[in-house]
């Protein structure tokens, strides 16, 4: 005797795999859509997991750059202003030396100018000194201590070092922190090297008694504090430029946050319409299949004898 | 002659009884996972009725209930065997993968790393900040600490497979024990009755359950004893006739199962264990990778450290301390000593070109953080290998699970109408000694 039989273990069995398969998906689905991630373990997608990790570091990095660069423009930011400041305090040092380089100027008069001068003077070497809103020196290169001290004699000189520092601010971009002071106050006025602080120094002696033709050394200096003017124009124009290239770095880098957290939507992110569609799917599925069971395994011969 | 009739209707009744009981035991048998169903065999009794040449037609005698005959298939018995084998081995290996997996994922190797990268490249925008520079401190802190977690995690999930391992030996060698009595007892068992049935249920479920941990290879004998080999490299006896073998287990030093019988030291290629060992000796692979990374970073950082100075201008000390990822840990004591400027930068200089070097090592392609993504990818590909595979032999395992069940189960459909068949028999049989009584009482009352 053989026939095909039909074992109801075999028969629960299967049941039973097939109906712990479609309650193990729907709860996949439902973390899915619970944590709003599509990928729970790199192990589900690892090749999706791997661009995920890759996008967490460079978003990690992409908001340390932006914060480098909002910074750098802040303190670029300072040094524009004070560079401001120094073109205007240039400018009415000129003024002041056409003044005194006029024979009706008195000797009172000059001496007036001497003293204002010497304020001046006192104020371009602060400026030259000012400092960051993190407590930076602008002007001091890559030093860290003030950009110009005075020696013995009076003389201002330049301690910062001749290069300022690079941040980097996106990939592969780095952006120079600022300009250093030998850059922004000392130049080379009638061949020679000299400095914004000697010209006003030395112009506001001569006015004040150190010279005996005090309207020519006014008339001298007109050289040096243009060539001065020169110098923090250009400096104006180098810091200004940078700026102008920070802003574009910082737009760039909100495209590129925007585009990277795209990205890691597509690849990470569970598509919620797409998954509660599943997920009804799936539960359809269940109770239809469970329902099915109930009735199939009541169709035993046994119910049917009486 | 009515007594005939009689002994035909007894020796039917008796038939139909005893299948009835057979019947009865399948039924209640149907949800016994190693239960094989019985039948029993019927054969036709003839008498003869005289001596002598020429003899008169033979007289009937009824029906002779035969052997219990257990439905048997050694061929899809040794395929679910196989198929059961080669699914333990996957799924053992994939869930201890997957506990490594687990392990390497939430200890936070590469996100310790980046936030490193990231805290580092914060410091390049104002390098003497000494918020930003402790910060940079504490996230090498972090970054060690995570690879001292990585490390014990996944030592964690070494220990829980070998303990499993440790925990399955002593079922394998009861189970192999308890085969090789089976063996001894089916000897002295007489052909064709319920105990042997019985011995042989309890015979395939000892091969099935060792089946499960070990591969193996089953001689079964004329006589029904089965002989077990454990599929390994080379394969080694481990229940022969009536007398079983003890697996021994040990633990080499990184980690990795060794078995013995004996002394005879073998490899599984099939079962629980097999899955076992090779997810051991890919969690030493795993190890040396996490601790090379980790060794990577400390001479990363150091090397940079030496290159140059920190900001009272002396020669940078070294930033980590250690030599794995047991034991790498922090050892610069303040975060000044962090040489961000290269070389010969006096104190006190924002100059970040040391650090910029350091960045660059650490970013590089062949840098920790690209090395750590390519250890987790790795290892979550194998993991999803392993399930796909998994997968795979379980629909394969399955099939032949239905395939022994349909040979040798229970149908309660096939039951049911048995019942109601031998019921019939029954009282047919019952009839005929009632028409045997009627005839000799007729018989009786002659007159």
């Amino acid at each position: 005797m053989s026939f095909i039989s039909n074992s109801a273990g075999s028969f629960f069995n299967r049941s039973l795999a097939q109906m712990a398969d479609l309650r193990a998906g729907i709860e996949r689905q439902q973390t899915q859509i619970a944590t709003g991630v599509r990928i729970e373990r790199g192990s589900d997608d690892p090749a999706a997991a791997a661009q995920l990790r890759s996008i967490a570091r460079r978003e990690a990095l992409a908001g340390v750059e932006g914060d480098n660069a909002a910074q750098l423009d802040q303190d670029l930011g300072a040094a524009s202003t004070e560079l401001e400041a120094v073109t205007a305090l240039l400018q009415r040092a000129r003024e002041l030396a056409v003044q005194a380089a006029n024979d009706p100027t008195g000797v009172d008069g000059r001496q007036a100018i001497a003293f204002e001068l010497e304020q001046l003077s006192e104020e371009l070497f602060t400026r030259a000194n000012a400092t960051s809103l993190t407590g930076e020196p602008l002007f001091a290169g890559l030093s860290s201590g003030t950009a110009f001290t005075r020696d013995g004699l009076g003389n201002v000189i330049y301690t910062g070092t001749p290069a300022s520092g690079a941040v980097p601010v996106a990939p592969g971009t780095v952006i120079d922190r600022g300009l250093p002071g030998n850059a922004v106050f000392e130049f080379v006025s009638g061949g020679t090297p000299t400095s914004a602080f000697a010209v006003l120094g030395g112009l506001a002696a001569a006015l004040g008694g150190g010279s005996p033709d005090p309207a020519g050394a006014a008339n001298a200096a007109l050289e040096g504090i243009d060539a001065a003017l020169d110098t923090a124009g250009r400096a104006q124009t180098i810091i200004g430029t940078r700026m102008a290239w920070v802003d574009q770095v910082q737009q760039q880098q909100d495209t590129r946050g925007v585009a990277l957290a795209e990205r890691r939507s597509r690849i990470g992110d569970t598509d919620i319409a797409e998954a509660i569609a599943r997920l009804q799917q799936s539960l359809t599925a269940l109770e239809a299949s469970q329902a099915a069971f109930t009735r199939v395994s009541s169709l035993s011969l046994f119910d049917a004898l009486r | 002659m009515p007594s005939a009739i009689f002994t035909i209707g007894r020796s039917g009744l008796t038939a139909s009884r005893l299948s009835l009981e057979l019947t009865a035991q399948n039924v209640a048998n149907a949800a016994n996972p190693d239960y094989s169903r019985r039948s029993l065999t019927q054969s036709e009794l003839v008498m003869t009725g005289n001596i002598g040449i020429g003899a008169s037609a033979d007289s009937l005698g009824g029906v002779r209930p035969g052997v219990v005959v257990r439905a048997e298939s050694a061929l899809v018995q040794r395929q679910a065997r196989d198929t059961s084998s080669g699914l333990a081995a996957a799924e053992t290996e994939f869930f201890a993968m997957r506990e490594a997996e687990s392990a390497l994922e939430t200890s936070g190797l590469f996100t310790g790393l980046v936030a490193f990268e990231a805290a580092l490249t914060r410091l390049e925008g104002n390098p003497l900040e000494p918020a930003l520079r402790l910060s940079a401190l504490e996230s090498v802190r972090t970054m060690a600490a995570n690879f001292r977690v990585a490390d014990s995690t996944l030592a964690n999930a070494r220990s829980l497979v070998q303990d499993e391992a440790a925990a399955m030996v002593p079922d394998i060698n009861e189970l192999a024990a308890e085969l090789a009595k089976v063996n001894r007892d089916l000897v002295a068992s007489r052909e064709g009755t319920a105990g042997r049935a019985a011995l042989l249920d309890a015979r395939d479920k000892a091969l099935r359950g060792l089946a499960e941990e070990f591969g193996i290879a089953a001689t079964i004998n004329a006589n029904g004893t089965a002989d077990v080999t454990i599929d390994a490299a080379p394969p080694v006896a481990l229940v022969t006739g009536g007398v079983a073998a003890s697996v021994n287990l040990a633990f080499a030093a990184d980690g990795t199962l060794a078995f013995d019988i004996g002394g005879t030291a073998f490899a599984p290629t099939g079962g629980a264990m097999a899955g076992r060992a090779a997810a051991l000796d890919q969690m030493v692979g795993l190890q040396t990778g996490v601790d090379s990374l980790a060794a990577s970073v400390i001479a990363i950082a150091n090397t940079a450290q030496s290159a140059g100075v920190d900001t009272d201008g002396n020669p940078g000390q070294p930033l980590l301390s250690g030599t794995s990822a047991a034991d790498i840990d922090v050892a610069l004591a303040s975060a000044n000593g962090l040489a961000t400027a290269p070389a010969g930068a006096p104190a006190g200089s924002r100059d970040t070109g040391n650090l910029a070097a350091l960045l660059a090592s650490l970013g590089a392609a062949t840098g920790p953080a690209a090395g750590a993504d390519t250890l987790l990818l790795g290892l979550s590909s194998r993991v999803s290998a392993l399930d796909t595979r998994r997968e795979g032999l379980g629909i394969v395992a399955a099939s032949a699970e239905g395939e022994l069940l349909r040979a040798t189960g229970v149908d309660l459909d096939t039951e049911a109408a048995n019942l109601v068949r031998l019921q019939q028999a029954f009282e047919a049989n019952s009839r005929v000694i009632q028409v045997a009584t009627e005839l000799f009482d007729t018989l009786l009352g002659l007159r």
